[in-house]
């Protein structure tokens, strides 16, 4: 058995810690370029959602290396992503791959199936093993979270940004040759180091934008273009509540504190959003008020064409917005978002928030606004 | 008081249920009239851009009966049957309209929610009644009537009817029984059964000599049985009924073509459209073809793909 999974930011880097620890055989997935893009789309319904046909282009790949089970993480509805497996499972038949899909279901879907299926996964090794290397998994997730926040620190305030991308693309290199846990973690310490020593201009104070939105567009930067490293090029501080290890606190590890702040935040939103409508959409809504409130310059929403739950709260926000008084673009991605005209976009947005605070600053008040 | 309910979305399957309910209780309803070119540009105003066209139709309804009511009543349909869902846009559709369409009367918002079990149908309404300001009695005896009203609505559908001779009884529907064969048209209700939007496709079959069959002519437990064998189960009520009925036609001769009428943008279409398509060739290769409409549809376009799939079941014979 060699398994290979999603390929979504930085997530393949605790995946690959765990199957690693675990004795399992896997093809990390490539990094995703045009190509992941190209073969996903000639094989996916047109309408499908981006992630699934990026996530089809993925898996092609592997298994062309050498894979033979994919496994990926599931829901029970009410979004498309529950079903992805299913399609993407009778796509790959047609093709005449013979591929076994293990799709995880959250524990809470039923957790008898739940453990039969993580043993198809973890094979021979030993509970305790099995135990120990998820523990280890949590732990890089977690650091890994730790080096990227750094990484979203420092860009907007390097004074060469070229030299946060060189140490980013060493670590991902080193990575890619390390195995186990220990190994990738001491890869994590060295690279959060180096970017500490990055040479800061300590006098600026940049604008803060809170990203919201689907949570794959979010964490794959294939996907959303590098919203995160444009704007952060552009002087921007981003920041960003939807994370994996965040996912990860709240569905897998029972980090009571996290859930805690986590049902805080969605229930300050209940004036606009009070339930579960699928995808992330009830998160985009509260984490937008939550930057609000936590005084924000701006706020962008990034969703794939078509992303069902997202539209929906891409009709609340601009109401949530005005509230606020605080500034709000949404962004819609599709395999045609040409790079150009998305780079005007965040340019324009950015200047619009440089003016705002000068004016605001300026004692005039809210003279400069949105609407 | 008049309580307004738009002609949108599962209005065409449950206005039986809902109808009946509110005026049992004493509420006088007006609905908004069918969908017309003026209800179609308002919802495509009002609503996101990128939203599909059942639920951009949906605030053109709303809008439609914005002076005209005292209240309007919106469901919030969560789920239909247990352990499944309609779609995420069903759940959010109140705030959507709360967001987007500005001047509206005071909303009924019903919340319907049978994910748990079924008993959260009776829930609903005892808190529909509340919220109108009716207790007791009279709304058990409203429920129980509007209930029964329902499973005879139904059971006239699942016994084959079409559909639209309930809508519109006033028309010809079923008789002039067609003799070059029956095509399966498969889609969600609030496209099939709205006659502006659907380009009057059921109409236009009929008169071209086919008879027409909809998903809503399948009964359930066929469903279900189609759909045993799948990896996972199904969560959307909607999907699981249109594909369910497609793999339905794709085993009965009695069918003799299949037209899939999606709506550009719809997640859950795109799913199970692409799963009855790669059946359909795996298996029986029926006469297929897959309409999408948006508001951009043009009706002499609509009219040309048509006609090229009726030319199609001629050859295939
Ligand atoms: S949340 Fe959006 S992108 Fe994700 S499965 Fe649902 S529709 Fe697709
Ligand atoms: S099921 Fe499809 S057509 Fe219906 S509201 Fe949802 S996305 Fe729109």
């Amino acid at each position: 058995m060699v398994i290979t999974f999603p390929h979504m930011g930085m997530m393949y880097i605790p995946v690959k810690a765990l199957f690693d620890e675990l004795g399992v055989d896997i093809i990390v997935p490539a990094k995703i370029n045009k190509q992941t893009l190209e073969t996903g789309q000639r094989h996916c319904p047109e309408m499908a959602c981006l992630p699934l046909k990026i996530l089809m282009g993925n898996y092609i790949e592997s298994i062309k290396r050498g894979a033979d089970t994919i496994v990926l993480s599931g829901s029970c509805g009410p979004c498309r992503f529950g079903y992805y497996g299913v399609v993407q499972g009778e796509i790959l038949k047609d093709l005449g791959y013979n591929i076994d899909i293990i799709i995880l279901d959250p524990p809470s879907e039923g957790t008898g199936e739940f453990l039969r299926r993580l043993k198809k996964v973890t094979g021979n090794s030993s509970i305790y093993r099995s135990l120990k290397a998820v523990k280890k998994a949590f732990r890089v997730s977690n650091e890994l979270e730790g080096l990227l926040q750094l990484v979203l620190r420092q860009r907007p305030r390097a004074t060469n940004k070229v030299s946060i991308d060189q140490i980013m693309n060493r670590f991902e290199n080193r990575i890619a040759a390390s195995k186990g846990a220990d190994e990738i973690l001491a890869c994590i310490y060295d690279t959060r180091a180096r970017l500490e020593r990055v040479e800061t201009d300590r006098n600026i104070k940049p604008l803060k934008i809170g990203l919201v939105g689907e949570i794959y567009t979010l964490i794959e930067p294939y996907v959303n273009l590098e919203a995160e490293k444009r704007l952060g090029n552009m002087g921007a501080e981003v920041h960003r509540e939807m994370t994996v290890d965040s996912w990860v606190k709240y569905h897998l590890a029972p980090d009571i504190k996290h859930r805690r702040r986590h049902n805080r935040i969605l229930k300050k939103a209940e004036d606009y959003l009070h339930l579960c409508i699928g995808g992330h959409a009830w998160e985009t809504v509260a984490h937008s008020l939550n930057y609000a409130r936590e005084g924000m310059d701006g706020i962008i929403q990034i969703l794939p064409f078509g992303c069902m739950p997202e539209i929906v709260a891409e009709s609340i926000l601009p109401t949530l917005a005005k509230d606020e008084d605080i500034p709000l673009m949404t962004l819609v991605v599709d395999e045609l978002t040409g790079e150009a005209g998305y780079q005007t976009r965040l340019e324009a947005f950015v200047d619009l928030l440089e003016l705002r605070r000068s004016s605001v600053s300026d004692e005039s008040g809210k003279t400069l606004s949105w609407y | 008081m008049n309580v307004g309910i738009p002609r949108a979305l599962l209005y065409f399957d449950y206005f039986p249920l809902w109808q009946t309910f509110l005026s049992l209780a004493g509420f006088e309803i007006t609905i908004s009239p069918p969908t017309n070119k003026d209800i179609l540009n308002k919802g495509v105003s009002l609503c996101v851009d990128d939203a599909c066209l059942p639920v951009k139709l949906f605030h053109g309804h709303t809008a439609d009966l914005a002076d005209k009511v005292d209240v309007i009543f919106i469901p919030r349909l969560i789920s239909i049957s247990p352990g499944e869902y309609i779609c995420p846009k069903f759940i959010g559709l109140p705030e959507m309209i709360k967001n987007s369409v500005k001047g509206l009367p005071p909303l009924i918002i019903f919340d319907y929610n049978l994910h748990k079990d079924l008993k959260g149908e009776k829930i609903a309404f005892g808190r529909l009644g509340t919220e109108l300001g009716v207790g007791g009695r009279a709304i058990d005896n409203a429920y129980k009537e509007a209930k029964r009203r329902q499973l005879i609505y139904r059971g006239i559908l699942e016994s084959g009817q079409n559909p639209l001779s309930i809508l519109y009884p006033k028309e010809r529907w079923d008789e002039k029984l067609g003799t070059k064969g029956t095509i399966g048209v498969i889609g969600h209700p609030y496209l099939l059964y709205d006659r502006y939007i659907s380009m009057d496709i059921i109409r236009k079959i009929l008169d071209n000599g086919y008879n027409v069959k909809v998903p809503a002519n399948v009964s359930h437990s066929t469903i279900e049985k189609r759909l045993e064998n799948m990896p996972k189960n199904l969560f959307w009520s909607y999907g699981k009924r249109i594909l369910g009925s497609g793999m339905d036609w794709l085993a009965d001769d009695r069918i003799h073509g299949i037209i899939f009428v999606d709506s550009f943008g719809c997640g859950i279409d795109s799913f199970v459209g692409e799963l009855l398509h790669r059946y359909n060739i795996r298996g029986r290769r029926l006469p297929y073809t897959t309409i999408t409409l948006d508001e951009h549809t043009g009706r002499a376009g609509f009219d040309t793909r048509l006609e090229a799939f009726l030319d199609m079941m001629e050859w295939a014979g």
